[in-house]
């Protein structure tokens, strides 16, 4: 029973949020930062990042790579192009040298017999680890020595962010990220006026800065300036489950570049405040928005102690999966064959397959795994920033055809994510390909098959707490 | 001293000291550099430990990859198995370390020792090949090569003492005595420790995914 039908919608379609998008990216080229630094103080600060994170967990896998070539089909980019340099070892490679002549047991004797690293190995490195390693981890499935070249392709992002050599559309949110808190321009005040806008117009009520809530649910750049659906929805289906929810002003975006460019004082800043602002009103649970990349920034940022946070940190298809399982969502049935794209950084690197799933069998889906699904998954190909990279968009439009074809495999009509990056990817991917799928969000989806919405019926209004905004 | 007393006294014994203090030297120098792990909460509590499974599960890959990790695979496994045996089964190898460690058992039989034996370089042979031909997928150095004309050595002078091919018996076997000694010292400085880190590189990546609830 969509709720949408009954009043006319105002949010623009996905495929237009898409459109908007490619033009917003495009300015971001113009703001990125030009670099300060002389070359040899960047090239001094990468090199020691990379002393001060390696662990003996990156040490032994830079150690154990013996060649053996497996890892390289495992890689979109690599199946994709059948370029050799996007070979997943090949993007540890300049690690590797750094390792052994700063770090590694033999760095005296690898000082005499290697070249030490200039800026022109940095530079190279910039296509390696930001356009075409989407972190995804899917390497680490078929090597035989298990490396994870995804962390270590991680560490090197960080590298380039001490280097000043983050590609330019990351760079500039990065940068405004840092210094005015925002993505996109999105700040409280957008979100403000994305509240009022969804309670005037729908008549539905998003709580902003309750003094305490059990829930606190956090939104995204993506759907506060551009797709008002997603939180929309997100309000719907809080109000439908009648839990005591809120959003807070302090601490609201999803989205953590930090995270992407490998920028780690942003990242713990950014995932710190807001598990500040969780812990002031006391919640219990912290709904992390459909945006893959935050459930690494928060859930599991190793640099935030979760063991001792009060509340547990769940991905928007997590807690929707829980509340399916518990029954506590009615849905309607949806119809047609539908498939479900597993997102690298909440499947293979997160752990939440099954909740996804319940939810899509809690509306009596006729579903249908992907081949190569769960952790064997393809990455979209604009992962960990890639969509943004207007450098990458060979690579991208390539890799995205492994998507077409393994959802074309199984005959769905429908694909259903849960990122908003992998859809803004999907669905470019799906307009340029005139593909004949439907690309869904399983958020957006769950809230048009609500029966009964709560938020509509008076005694259900009367019941949730006013808005205080 | 003839030159089979130096292969057979200094040199292989200096050999086997650098690859002992080697291989210690480059596995202490990675885990002393063990810091602070993650810190966030693990997906179940007790969860992690199952991570150590990847360092057995990881010793056939998933049937997800059959297609194109068979040839690999299965000429790697021809290699290292045919190898092992020939190093522990053959009665000269027995009686080496017999006179090194006092330990020893019943040897294969000559014609078995010098099949397997062949067996262990035709598949060598085959790896390379591959490895040739295919130069995108396998991102081959120097450091490649050289492991591998280092441990084909071995193969080729043993099989052709074994045969009496060549020199002298005497010589031929002093030329493999080397080889092998040339092969331990170049052991701890190269891709050949992956024998000893496979055990740890797999159980770090294991923990790492099990942390989050999933098994690679
Ligand atoms: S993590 Fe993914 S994108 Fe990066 S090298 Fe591995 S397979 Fe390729
Ligand atoms: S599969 Fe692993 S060991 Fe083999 S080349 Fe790739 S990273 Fe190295």
């Amino acid at each position: 029973m969509s709720t949408s039908a009954a009043v006319a919608p105002i949010f623009p379609t996905f495929e237009q949020v898409c459109q908007g998008f490619a033009g917003q990216i495009g300015m971001l080229r113009q703001l990125a930062p030009e670099p300060t630094l002389t070359d040899a103080v960047r090239v001094e600060r990468a090199i020691d990042t990379l002393i001060a994170e390696t662990n003996a967990g990156e040490a032994v896998w830079l150690e154990s790579c013996i060649h053996c070539g497996q890892c390289t089909t495992a890689c979109h980019f690599f199946q994709a192009t059948g370029e050799a340099k996007y070979a997943p070892m090949r993007k540890m490679e300049l690690y590797r040298r750094i390792y052994q002549r700063e770090v590694g047991p033999f760095r005296w004797w690898y000082k005499l017999i290697t070249r030490p690293v200039k800026l022109k190995d940095l530079e190279e490195l910039q296509e390696l680890v930001y356009d075409s390693c989407s972190e995804c981890g899917r390497c680490t499935m078929v090597c035989p020595m298990g490396i994870d070249t995804a962390s270590l392709v991680h560490h090197l992002r960080s590298a380039l962010v001490a280097a000043e050599l983050v590609p330019a559309e990351l760079a500039a949110l990065t940068a405004e990220q840092k210094h005015r808190g925002t993505i996109f321009g999105a700040s409280a005040d957008t979100l403000m006026n994305m509240i009022n806008t969804i309670r005037d117009h729908y008549g539905v009520t998003i709580p902003l800065d309750k003094p305490s809530a059990e829930v606190m649910v956090l939104s995204s750049a993506v759907d506060l300036v551009a797709n008002g659906n997603g939180l929309l929805a997100t309000a719907r289906i809080m109000n439908h489950l009648g839990v005591d929810w809120t959003m807070c002003s302090d601490g609201f975006e999803s989205a953590n570049f930090g995270l992407l460019s490998g920028d780690m004082a942003l990242w713990r800043q950014q995932s710190e405040s807001i598990t500040t602002a969780a812990q002031r009103i006391g919640a219990k649970t912290l709904v992390i928005a459909e945006c893959g990349h935050a459930y690494p920034a928060l859930r599991w940022n190793p640099m935030i102690k979760g063991g001792s946070l009060p509340f547990d940190m769940v991905y928007m298809s997590e807690f929707l999966g829980r509340m399916a399982k518990a029954g506590r969502l009615n849905l309607t049935p949806i119809d047609g064959k539908i498939t479900y794209h597993d997102p690298c950084k909440t499947g293979r690197r997160g752990g939440a397959f099954d909740q996804p799933r319940a939810v899509l069998q809690a509306m009596n889906a006729d579903y249908v795994e992907l081949p190569s699904g769960r952790e064997y998954n393809w990455c979209c190909g604009g992962g960990a920033g890639i969509f943004l990279l207007e450098r990458a968009t060979r690579l991208r439009d390539e890799s995205f055809k492994i998507k077409i074809k393994q959802v074309n495999a199984t005959g769905a009509a429908t694909v259903v994510v849960s990122c908003a990056s992998c859809r803004l990817n999907f669905e470019a991917g799906r307009v340029k390909n005139h593909w004949d799928k439907e690309v869904a969000s399983l958020v957006e989806l769950v809230a048009d098959h609500l029966i009964d919405t709560p938020a509509r019926t008076p005694a259900a209004t009367s019941s949730q707490p006013g808005v205080t905004a | 001293m003839t030159l089979l007393e130096f292969a057979r006294g200094p040199a292989i014994h200096w050999a086997l000291i650098i690859l002992v203090a080697g291989t210690i030297w480059r596995l202490l120098g990675v885990l002393v550099l063990t810091r602070g792990g993650d810190l966030s909460r693990p997906r179940d509590a007790f969860g992690n430990y199952k991570g150590y499974r990847t360092v057995f599960s990881r010793a056939w890959p998933s049937s997800e990859f059959n297609v194109a990790t068979r040839y690999q695979t299965i000429v790697a496994y021809l290699f290292h198995f045919a190898t092992l045996i020939v190093v522990v089964g053959i009665t000269a190898h027995i009686e080496f370390i017999q006179s090194l460690t006092g330990a020893s058992w019943p040897a294969l039989p000559n014609a078995a020792g010098v099949a397997i034996g062949i067996v262990a370089l035709v598949s060598l042979l085959a790896l390379i090949l591959r490895r040739l031909t295919n130069p995108s997928i396998y991102c081959s150095n120097l450091g490649d090569y050289i492991t591998w004309i280092l441990v084909a050595a071995p193969l080729i002078t043993g099989l052709m003492a074994f045969a009496h091919l060549g020199p002298r018996y005497e010589t031929m076997l002093a030329i493999h005595i080397l080889t092998v000694a040339l092969m331990f010292i170049w052991f701890p400085f190269s891709k050949l420790m992956h024998s000893i880190w496979f055990v740890f590189s797999r159980a770090q990546s294991g923990l790492t995914y099990a942390h989050k609830g999933v098994q690679i």
